[in-house]
């Protein structure tokens, strides 16, 4: 050791009378630079639960709770983000992940606390001074970490679609489907969304993992219809699609269709369904549409007999009466039905209850009885002319349309409704030739049809004409017919949250059509209910117990005929929940 | 500082050349230039300050990329030349002739990365991390999640909800029960 090494400590004693360097508490002119990683704040309102930020977590801090402020609701499941900043690196992985862009970082660094639990906080539930900050480190547009843009389908474009029934969305090439995949987060947000509540992150993930047949196997925990629901189904499920909130959903449905058209050929095989012990509890149902065929496949899979009552000569229901070819062709929706025959289901085609077959022998003969009928009848509106030749029910033209029939539309036709069965006619009477205008009471955005549906019937030429209902309805001697209209304003919201349209006085104007199609609601065949006497609700739809779908002792209805119309996924739900309960009430 | 640019394109080869701003540029050498390359920026294009040595790990590509960022006082301008070496045995030329402080930054990448710089001295002395007995952490295949489930404990009293798993608990119990009860049916070994 050198005499230096000695002297040297005192050296740093020549400052020790100058003013230090260091800074006084509190520090609160040192704020940190304006886009600084300092403590996480968050908009608990815009935040979704959905955990994308739990999972991208390198250092696992954060951890989704209960809060007493939020509850679980559709789209949000109600947990909220407490992060741990003993772990916490500052990294903002979890901000530049954030699907709501609800997370954020203050620019705020200096806190001091003596209990080491004050580290671990809700950001925005818990109070803190930062809570509010407009300065601090924001998810930017460019490093969003998912894709914003969606995989658009090759489809055919309206001018060379108008005029045909084929199919005109082609599906996705693989690449395509990887891609879409990839931008899914899995965060789960949709299942509940469903009403089968299907595992789409789970199908998802297997595209990403090439692996379809598995994809195929998970869908059909939840859907034995996922080919036709791949193509029609209303994805209530894309909109509350947590990526939804800064760029567009998830292709949801395409990918299912993806599945579904990759695997279909070889369903058996992948399926490889094995045989289930026999129960001898028979089952019969009646409709063999969407939710009659899942109920019928769910209870063969639990050991049960099933036969089928349809009253048509083709199984599919709404499905194969309902929906025109374009979206969802015979071929595809008839491969789908032929499997689930395949599992020994029996039907009895052209048998229609209360006409050749009584009820209650049906109720005599089986275990328990599944109403899955649906609302085939179109509803009328109160005003004159309606039995007018030349005006007819959306489900009656369909019908006509979907047997091949191609009933006279002329060369103007008006749609009456705002509906997906309104979206059929019209884009079904474009395809038989037809100028068509859609007049409907409400304004655009309160159309119930999807927003697709729409769009693309507006491309292939068809006019609006909101705010509009008619009022009378007659024919003139050339035969055409002279439909009088009426002027709406929306007033105030009614029952179902939409604005009630009133009539503006003295706005009368006259239209005239070769047709007029009137597609403003099913409801369930009156004289069908009247045979069976079942308890039925002010809508004519059956009533039954809400968590069971039970009506009666062994009696269950599902589908349109207990909800009045809606989508063929929520009857795919109700015939799976049938399915269940009547297996339960089986089983004792 | 084109003609800058010029005159290392001629002598070593440089290629992707990203003019990133008037006073910082970014170039590529081969391996086997990048000792002569620093060298000369040093001793004759006046780039007389190491300001760090930085690396990426290209697993994808199976290299690692060094990026040596030299700084000019004179005319105040920077540059990051880069170069690229075998992942699977990495191994670099030593610059801690040129600058003695070069010695920490190899040290540190020797650490985090794994890159031996053979007669650096002290290049194997830890460095941060003490008793480190795992893959150089900063490398992409080593997996933090893993390295700390198996290193520290965890938290008491911790816990965390899924939030798929609350909103069947909250706002579908009847259908996540049905939901359960029917999947099985379509699965082998149930």
């Amino acid at each position: 050791m050198s005499l230096k090494d000695v002297i040297s400590p005192f050296n740093a004693w020549k400052r020790a009378f100058e003013k230090p360097d260091t800074i006084v508490k509190p520090m609160s002119d040192r704020e940190g630079a304006p886009n600084y990683r300092g403590f996480h704040i968050n908009d608990i309102e815009k935040c979704i639960g959905c955990g994308s930020c739990e999972e991208i977590c390198q250092n696992a801090a954060i951890d989704l709770v209960e809060v007493a402020s939020c509850q679980a609701k559709p789209g949000d499941s109600g947990l909220r983000p407490l992060i741990d900043y003993g772990r916490c690196c500052w990294c903002a992985l979890c901000v530049d992940i954030c699907p709501t862009g609800s997370l954020g970082m203050s620019n705020d660094y200096t806190w001091i606390s003596e209990d080491p639990e004050d580290y671990r906080f809700v950001p925005g539930v818990d109070d803190k001074k930062w809570n509010g900050a407009d300065k601090g480190y924001r998810r930017q547009e460019e490093a969003w970490l998912v894709e914003p843009e969606r995989e658009h389908m090759p489809e055919k474009t309206p001018e060379d679609r108008k005029n045909d029934f084929d199919e005109y969305a082609m599906g996705f090439s693989d690449e395509q489907a990887e891609a879409e995949a990839g931008r899914c987060l899995e965060c789960g947000i949709c299942i509940q969304a469903c009403p089968t509540h299907m595992d789409v992150p789970k199908y998802i993930s297997e595209i990403k993992n090439k692996d379809l047949d598995e994809g195929l196997r998970i869908m059909f925990e939840t859907n034995p219809m996922l080919e036709a629901c791949g193509r029609i189904c209303t994805a209530k499920c894309e909109d509350v699609c947590a990526v939804g909130h800064s760029g567009k959903p998830i292709a949801i449905r395409s990918l299912k269709r993806y599945i579904g058209d990759k695997t279909y050929r070889k369903k058996d095989e992948i399926m490889d369904l094995e045989p289930v012990e026999q129960t001898g509890k028979k089952v019969g149902i009646i409709g063999g549409g969407p939710a009659g065929l899942t109920a019928a496949f769910y209870l063969r899979r639990l050991g049960h007999s099933v036969t089928i009552y349809e009253q048509h000569d083709k199984l599919g229901g709404m499905l194969k009466w309902g929906i025109p070819d374009y979206r969802l062709p015979a071929d595809v929706l008839q491969r789908e039905i032929d499997f689930i025959l395949r599992q020994n289901v029996e039907v009895k085609y052209n048998t229609k209850i209360g006409k050749d077959i009584s009820f209650e022998q049906l109720h005599k003969d089986n275990d328990a009885v599944f109403i899955g009928v649906g609302a085939q009848i179109g509803s009328d509106m109160p005003i004159t002319g309606m039995d007018t030749e030349g005006v007819y029910s959306g489900v009656e033209f369909l019908e006509k349309v979907a047997k091949g029939e191609r009933p006279y539309v002329g060369k103007e036709a008006v749609i009456v409704g705002g509906g997906n069965t309104a979206m059929d006619a019209t884009r079904s009477s474009i395809r038989l030739g037809a100028e068509v205008k859609v007049v409907y009471r409400r304004s655009e955005k309160e159309m119930p049809a999807n927003r697709e549906e729409i769009r693309e019937a507006k491309e292939e030429g068809a006019e609006l004409m909101i705010l509009t209902t008619p009022s009378k309805i007659e024919k003139l001697p050339s035969g055409r017919l002279k439909i009088e209209c009426l002027k709406m304003e929306l007033g105030e919201p009614d029952s179902s949250g939409r604005r009630r349209p009133v009539p503006k006085e003295g706005s009368e104007f006259y239209i005239e059509a070769d047709v007029c199609i009137m597609a403003v609601g099913q409801k369930v065949e009156p004289e069908f209910s009247e045979t069976i006497g079942l308890k039925v609700t002010k809508w004519g739809t059956f009533e039954v117990h809400s968590d069971t779908l039970k009506s009666d002792e062994k009696v269950y209805a599902g589908g349109d005929c207990q909800t009045g119309p809606d989508d063929a996924i929520r009857a795919v739900a109700a015939g799976k929940k049938a399915a269940y309960f009547i297996d339960k009430q089986f089983k004792g | 500082m084109e003609e800058m640019i010029e005159r290392i394109k001629l002598k070593f080869n440089a290629k992707d050349i990203n003019r990133q701003k008037a006073t910082l540029v970014f170039f590529s050498v081969e391996k086997k230039d990048l000792e002569a390359c620093v060298l000369y920026m040093k001793e004759f294009e006046g780039y007389s300050n190491l300001t760090m040595i930085s690396a990426t790990d290209w697993i994808e590509t199976g290299t690692f990329g060094l990026t040596y960022h030299l700084h000019n006082y004179k005319n105040r301008t920077d540059v990051g030349i880069k170069t690229y070496i075998d992942r699977k045995n990495p191994s670099m030329v030593s610059i801690n002739t040129l600058w003695a402080g070069a010695r920490v930054f190899e040290r540190e990448l020797k650490e985090m990365f794994g890159i031996d710089f053979p007669g650096c001295p002290r290049v194997d002395d830890p460095f941060a991390l003490e008793g480190w007995d795992n893959l150089p952490p900063m490398r992409k295949d080593f997996d933090t999640v893993k390295y700390s489930e198996e290193t520290y404990f965890p938290r008491p009293g911790r816990s965390t909800k899924d939030n798929v798993t609350q909103m069947e608990e909250k706002l579908y119990a009847v259908e996540a029960e049905v939901k359960k009860g029917i999947a099985k049916t379509v699965r082998k070994n149930k």
